[in-house]
């Protein structure tokens, strides 16, 4: 895999400034994503795990350190190609999923492809994600699973690079949740898409090619699995 | 469509009642801008096209009398180029009831080819060699329900001559019919015009040949020194004793109308722009709290890759909709008001051409500076977009620091407060921005409601004061040429009579540097009992026996203050100007005057112990006992003039119930709005209460009880306000005729204050509806943007 590098994160730290104390959020973390790859951040809450992704993502700036992409360092990037870049290769899913109240289904994938240069076809995401049924529906006549489905379709039209996911079933009961992670799972296998999922959730790690662990804003482990399994026999 | 002009769309109907209040403040603005623009520049053509037309003079002369050939010479003042003679009398005519005194101006019609104050007819026929018959000036005839073929009887000379009515006319220089200076009101009923042939005019008041009036055209490229084309004329006519020069811009008709478009004009700027920054600021904070509220929205949209433009354009279009669909609703009110207007100014105003067209360049105007005006506000509320950090954004924003108010730190009030009390001053106090524009809202609100209340006031107490303390006679006499005191004593004959003294009211020019003013000075007994002088400072005082009183409005348009002195100058023939001292000014809300001791004033005339009428105190039927007494031009009784204000009245009610509207649709919409938007952002708040065991009811008072503060807070600040509004439009209407005092009674305050509290309440109740609906459970648990 070492030949197929996406992104590298050099050195990087993060200290943000809460009133008079001084918060280190992330502390010289060093790490390697590779193409098509499913990695999991595994770690307690506070544990640093957002800002890296949120860093990883260009929505978030770190305090020192250098974040590539390929070749290119988007922590060089001004705002206007740190917007292009989340625009064209980065799509998110959020815990809460986020999704634009007042946007049907459909619309909130359309709202995310409608600025970008090669959107996938939006019906087959929908059909993808199970929900060619509900796309007429508001975000509040749906589920949480399908708001979250919503949610990854949203990201997943986009055609990004790298799909980037903030504790994607912690809102979500266990069923749900399993259903989620099978449909990124697949994401990640049909597309050749690579995912990241951050969670706090031990067991999730046992799905992923990599899982990455941390703690008080350190990275302290990074295991590669030789046999992940699939996401219907995880239990928590 | 773009799916966050989807958004848009829905954002817009999910609060649709702000929406649109605020864009009926913005309707109310532009109608009013466009429309009244509109108005202004139709009327303005109008008037000068039907100027045009008539063929309108530009300087007017009254003279004793004047031969044709003196008229001739004046073409040799350079400039002129045009001068006409005719004959002007004012003489009473014979009506039905005895007891009315009816006055027609008798006025000749000139010979040439292209007369000047040419006559529009509006029916019948032009009259031209006919004796026996007369063309009558429209508004007469309609007050008075005389048509073509009726006949009508002026008394001349005592002796009466009946007229065939064969014409409806228009004059240029009546569009506004009064009869002088002094009368206040256009009484149509009382005071009409009519035209005869000038051989028959001149036979029947004894001016073979002779004429004593000239009209005078003027090049337009000489109008520019128009003044001192009028001084050669005062002084190659002086000997034919002028007794005024009246040039266009002081004509009556033309002055008062230009005083109506004058503001018109005022009104189609400052109102609008007052109701559009109103709008503003609504729309400023609305944003701004909708800003606030999409937080997440925000940092979704950037994490999708939205750059901070597109954001803020996806905000200020909110704003820009409001301004777009207001401008809609604003070009289709104006054009159909502006006709409205224009239609009920040509009535008001007597024009029988109309020309109405829509200036688009109002149009474009309104709808530009309407456009730019609400991407400001929109910018302004919307610019937290660019602060929101998508990574922050996705996290819960922080509490709101909470710290101790200012009114805590003063126990012993603090202390007895209750809970809810105390809850809703911390609300208060926590968001000042809010709180502020309330205040100030409300403040407004009360002071444009202020302003129609204070001039309803105002008039009843301009017509009780001018004619209950300044003047105190029942009747006001003029004869119809000068005479002696004997006068006095025949009328003392014929009436009963509880009080009667002499005056002499002669025109004089007033002269201090360059300021000039012709006014009616009046001669009084220094020991008069029918004015009460009184100072500016409300010092009363009487007549001196040398000197001259004048009004207050006269004074401060000559700049003079007691003990100048002032050049009288008289239009008699072969008199000397006069300089003499003030010794006094008077408050005198109707009418410039000027007054003076009755035998001092006979003196600069040169006949003493001449008298021009008498001022009476008299229960007995006066009117109708004077009505067939030969020498009696005007019979003024204290009666009429109420009447005529009473009708009066109720032209002005409607503009006070417009103005009124105009207040309650401002407060309603800041009122509204502001509720809205404080229950919106504190709808955790609120729901938290729900679960502590509040019910709506508590809640919803809560909000009453803070909107209450602050109505109580803004109306006692919009009382200075109120002042100055009132204040300003007084100025505003200071003018020759009216010089109104701003005392504002106790009443107008209280009345004010209900009106506003009414304003609010209704917006309050309009918001009710947010409370009950309120699911608390779901504002706790979900963070859905």
């Amino acid at each position: 895999m070492a030949n197929n590098s996406l992104m590298k994160v050099e050195n990087i730290s993060k200290i943000y400034q809460m009133g008079e104390v001084e918060v280190t959020a992330a502390k010289n973390i060093n790490l390697e994503l590779y193409q098509g790859e499913f990695v999991v951040i595994l770690g307690p809450s506070g544990s640093g795990k957002s800002t890296l992704l949120n860093i990883i993502g260009g929505m978030d700036l770190p305090t020192e350190g250098r974040v590539f992409l390929k070749e290119e360092e988007i922590t060089k990037y001004n705002d206007k190609r740190l917007t292009n870049y989340r625009r064209e290769k980065i799509g998110f899913v959020f815990q809460f999923y986020n999704l634009m109240a007042n946007l049907t289904a459909r619309e909130n994938v359309e709202l995310a492809t409608e600025i970008c240069k090669d959107a996938l076809d939006i019906d087959e995401i929908m059909k993808a994600v199970g929900l060619e049924d509900r796309k007429d529906h508001f975000p509040a006549q749906m589920s949480g699973g399908e708001q979250q489905r919503v949610a990854i379709a949203r990201a997943v039209a986009k055609n990004p690079l790298i799909l980037l996911c903030d504790e994607p079933t912690g809102a979500l009961d266990f069923e749900t949740g399993i259903k989620i992670l099978s449909l990124l799972k697949k994401i990640n296998k049909e597309l050749n898409k690579t995912v990241v999922i951050i969670t706090h959730n031990m067991p999730i790690g046992d799905m992923a090619d990599r899982v990455i662990k941390m703690r008080s804003g350190e990275l302290v482990e990074i295991k590669e699995n030789k046999n992940p399994i699939p996401p219907e026999r995880i239990e928590w | 469509m773009r799916k966050l002009d989807i958004r848009l769309l829905r954002m817009i109907k999910a609060s649709k009642g702000q929406f649109i209040s605020i864009a009926v403040v913005i309707i109310l603005a532009l109608t009013i801008y466009i429309s009244f623009s509109m108005t202004f520049d139709n009327l303005n053509n109008t008037i000068d096209s039907y100027y045009d037309i008539t063929n309108y003079g530009d300087v007017f002369v009254e003279v004793v009398r004047i031969p044709k050939a003196a008229i001739d010479q004046l073409y040799t003042i350079e400039g002129i180029s045009m001068a006409q003679g005719r004959v002007m009398v004012d003489v009473p005519l014979k009506v039905e009831n005895p007891n009315e005194k009816v006055r027609v101006r008798v006025v000749s019609i000139p010979k040439e080819e292209k007369p000047i104050n040419k006559l529009f007819t509006i029916e019948g026929r032009e009259v031209k060699k006919q004796i026996k018959a007369t063309a009558m000036l429209r508004q007469f005839a309609e007050a008075r329900g005389i048509g073509i073929g009726d006949k009508i009887t002026p008394y001349i000379a005592g002796r009466e001559y009946p007229l065939d009515v064969i014409g409806i006319v228009g004059s240029p220089e009546y569009i506004y019919l009064m009869e002088n200076e002094q009368s206040i009101l256009p009484a149509p009923e009382k005071f009409g015009v009519i035209y005869v042939g000038e051989d028959f005019a001149q036979s029947v008041f004894g001016y073979q040949g002779s004429y004593n009036q000239i009209m005078i055209k003027v090049d337009d490229e000489s109008l520019y020194k128009i003044d001192t084309i009028i001084d050669e004329i005062e002084d190659q006519l002086d000997r034919y004793g002028v007794e005024r020069i009246i040039k266009r811009d002081d004509q009556l008709s033309h002055k008062m109308m230009m005083e109506e478009l004058d503001s018109l004009d005022k009104m189609s700027t400052a109102v609008p722009v007052l109701f559009l920054i109103v709008a503003g600021v609504i729309i400023n904070i609305m944003l701004s709290r909708t800003v606030k509220n999409d937080r997440m929205a925000i940092g979704v949209m950037k994490a999708l890759g939205y750059n901070n433009i597109q954001i803020l354009q996806h905000y200020i279009k909110y704003s820009l909709s409001i301004g777009l669909i207001g401008s809609i609703f604003s070009i289709v009110f104006s054009i159909m008001l502006s006709r409205v207007f224009t239609n009920v100014y040509m009535q008001y105003m007597n024009i029988p051409i109309m020309r109405t067209e829509v200036y688009f360049i109002y149009i474009i105007y309104g709808v530009i500076f309407t456009s730019i005006f609400c991407i400001l506000s929109g910018l302004m509320g919307a610019r937290n977009v660019l602060r929101i950090l998508p990574a922050d954004s996705m996290r819960p924003e922080a509490p709101k620091i909470g710290k101790r108010v200012f009114l805590e730190r003063i126990k012993p009030i603090w202390s007895k407060l209750t809970f809810s009390w105390k809850i809703v001053i911390r609300n208060i106090m926590r968001n000042k921005r809010r709180a502020l524009f309330l205040i100030i809202g409300i403040a407004l609100t009360y002071s444009i409601t202020m302003v129609p209340i204070f001039m309803s006031y105002v008039f009843s107490d301009l017509f009780a004061i001018h004619y209950g303390e300044f003047q105190t006679m029942d009747f006001n006499i003029d004869f119809s040429k000068p005479m002696n005191n004997n006068g006095i004593k025949e009328l003392s004959k014929v009436i009963d009579i509880e009080h009667i003294e002499p005056k002499l009211e002669f025109p004089f020019e007033l002269n201090r540097g360059w300021r000039k003013k012709v006014v009616s000075v009046i001669g009084l007994n220094t020991n008069t009992e029918v004015y009460n002088f009184t100072s500016p400072q409300d010092e009363s005082f009487t007549l001196s026996q040398e000197g001259i009183v004048l009004s207050e409005g006269l004074a401060d348009s000559l700049k003079i203050k007691i003990g100048d002195e002032i050049i009288l100058k008289n239009f008699l023939p072969n008199k000397e100007d006069t300089k003499i001292q003030v010794t006094g000014i008077t408050q005198q809300y109707l009418g410039l005057n000027a007054y003076m001791n009755i035998e001092a004033m006979g003196k600069i005339i040169g006949e003493k112990g001449m008298i021009t009428g008498a001022l009476v105190n008299s229960s007995d039927d006066v009117t109708a006992k004077l009505n067939n007494v030969a020498n009696i031009n005007n019979i003024q009784s204290v009666e009429d003039m109420k009447n005529s204000f009473l009708e009066f009245m109720d032209m002005i009610i409607y503009s006070v119930g417009l103005l009124m509207l105009f207040g309650g649709i401002l407060g309603f919409a800041i009122v509204y709005n502001v509720t809205i938007i404080s229950i919106s952002e504190r709808l955790m708040e609120f729901s938290s209460l729900r679960v502590l065991g509040f019910d709506k009811n508590e809640i919803y008072k809560m909000i009453t009880r803070e909107n209450g503060l602050l109505t109580l807070l803004g109306i006692i600040i919009g009382i200075p306000v109120a002042y100055g509004m009132c204040y300003g439009i007084a100025t505003a209407f200071d003018t020759d005729i009216f010089s109104i005092p701003v005392n504002i009674t106790p009443i107008s305050y209280i009345i004010t204050a209900i009106a506003t509290i009414i304003f609010v309440t209704v917006a309050q109740l309009a918001t009710i509806r947010r409370i009950y609906k309120l699911n608390f459970i779901d504002a706790l648990k979900s963070r859905i943007s």
